[in-house]
């Protein structure tokens, strides 16, 4: 309790919670039971699926995986430049 | 009746299987039950020196499973705690030697024999693991509170599940003073990651190494936190399952609350 208080003042957040975060994070990891290189070659695809129809920044994309309470979910995020024209 | 079969594991090295294993098979004995403690480690045997026991021995679990001895040959009698007996892995042979049918066929007998028989498992998960695992109906997983320990647990839970052995966990290591500064993992956070049930908690306590260095069961001495710890763990392993789990605290003396209220201290 003294130790809460402390942490008011200091500001510091208890570095139990970012253990907590992480080992969550893991778990979730381990049991897709993906190899780690599954999600570059995901990665990799959806940037040739996406380049099809749209010009993307491929430097500053991000793969992640999100967890919430009960889900978790793959969460891609690219910034769109501009849209191909489509040859019709 | 026949005796129970409960594995003590843990994935991830160090955290206090052997200990466990001597701890609860010491105080289940003490409780009036007749117990085995198995070291199932192949090749790097340690329930023999935490147990002080080491001189004593003839015949290990290969040579029983291999069938060169007798069960009672092997099983290393201890004349501190009554009905408690040792049967000590061998020294030198690797982990291969045991298969899990061999294992299975020594199980049938040991069940005969004892009420209890508490496998400690080495760390890892193969063959070691399996070997332990074969005949066991409970398990107790073994953590610490940090990430890497809890990671592991929850994959060891995940094997022990897909056997249909339901695991309970007991933490070790708890350091009271880390959890109330927010610095260490608390049960809480543990069980809320693993999600299964709890055996109990164990305080990190210089006991520990004191007993290990003397050879003298940790439950034995009356003065030690996890000692304590333990024997509760064992009451309720053995139906007392009405006794609360303890969650190891600080006590601070009486000079060191007043100077924290007046503020003279943090
Ligand atoms: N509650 C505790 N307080 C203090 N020290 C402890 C505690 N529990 C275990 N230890 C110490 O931690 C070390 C490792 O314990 P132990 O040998 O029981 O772990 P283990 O899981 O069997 O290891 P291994 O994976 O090598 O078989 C030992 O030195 C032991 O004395
Ligand atoms: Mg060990």
């Amino acid at each position: 309790m003294l130790y809460g208080l402390l942490r008011k003042f200091t500001g510091r957040k208890p570095s139990k919670d970012t253990a907590k975060k992480r080992l969550q994070f893991a778990l979730v990891y381990d049991k897709l039971e993906i190899k780690d290189t599954t999600l570059t070659d995901l990665q990799n695809d959806i940037v040739d699926v996406i380049s099809k129809y749209f010009e993307i920044d491929k430097s500053s994309l991000q793969l992640e995986i999100k967890r919430d309470k009960d889900v978790s979910a793959l969460v891609f995020n690219t910034p769109i430049l501009c849209a191909k024209r489509m040859r019709t | 009746m026949e005796g129970k079969i409960i594995v003590v594991t843990s994935g991830k090295g160090g955290v206090g299987k052997t200990t466990a294993t001597a701890s609860i098979g010491a105080a289940l004995a003490l409780e009036g039950n007749r117990v085995a403690v198995i070291d199932m480690d192949i090749g790097l045997r340690n329930l023999d020196v935490v147990l002080g026991l080491e001189n004593r021995i003839v015949f290990n679990i290969v040579d029983v499973v291999n069938k060169r001895c007798k069960l009672t040959q092997a099983a290393i009698r201890d004349r501190r705690i009554e009905n408690l007996f040792l049967i000590p892995a061998s020294q030198s042979d690797n982990k291969d030697v045991l298969t899990t049918a061999g294992v299975e066929r020594a199980a049938k007998i040991l069940k005969k024999e004892f009420d209890y028989i508490l496998m400690d498992s080495p760390a890892g998960i193969e063959k070691g693991f399996e070997n332990s695992i074969v005949s066991a109906s409970e398990a107790i997983v073994i953590c610490t509170p940090d990430v890497s320990s809890v990671r592991d647990a929850d994959r060891v839970i995940g094997l022990l599940y897909a056997r249909s052995i339901t695991p309970k966990i007991i933490v070790n290591r708890i350091v009271p003073q880390m959890v109330a500064k927010g610095d260490m993992l608390s049960h809480e956070d543990v069980m809320e990651v693993l999600s299964v049930e709890l055996a109990g908690l164990v305080p990190m306590d210089e006991q520990v190494v004191i007993a290990t260095n003397m050879g003298m069961p940790l439950v034995m001495q009356n003065n030690s936190k996890a000692g304590q710890a333990f024997r509760r763990i064992a009451k309720r392993l053995n139906g007392e399952t009405d006794l609360p789990i303890q969650v190891p605290t600080h006590k601070t003396g009486m000079w060191n609350k007043l100077s924290q209220k007046l503020g003279f201290k943090k």
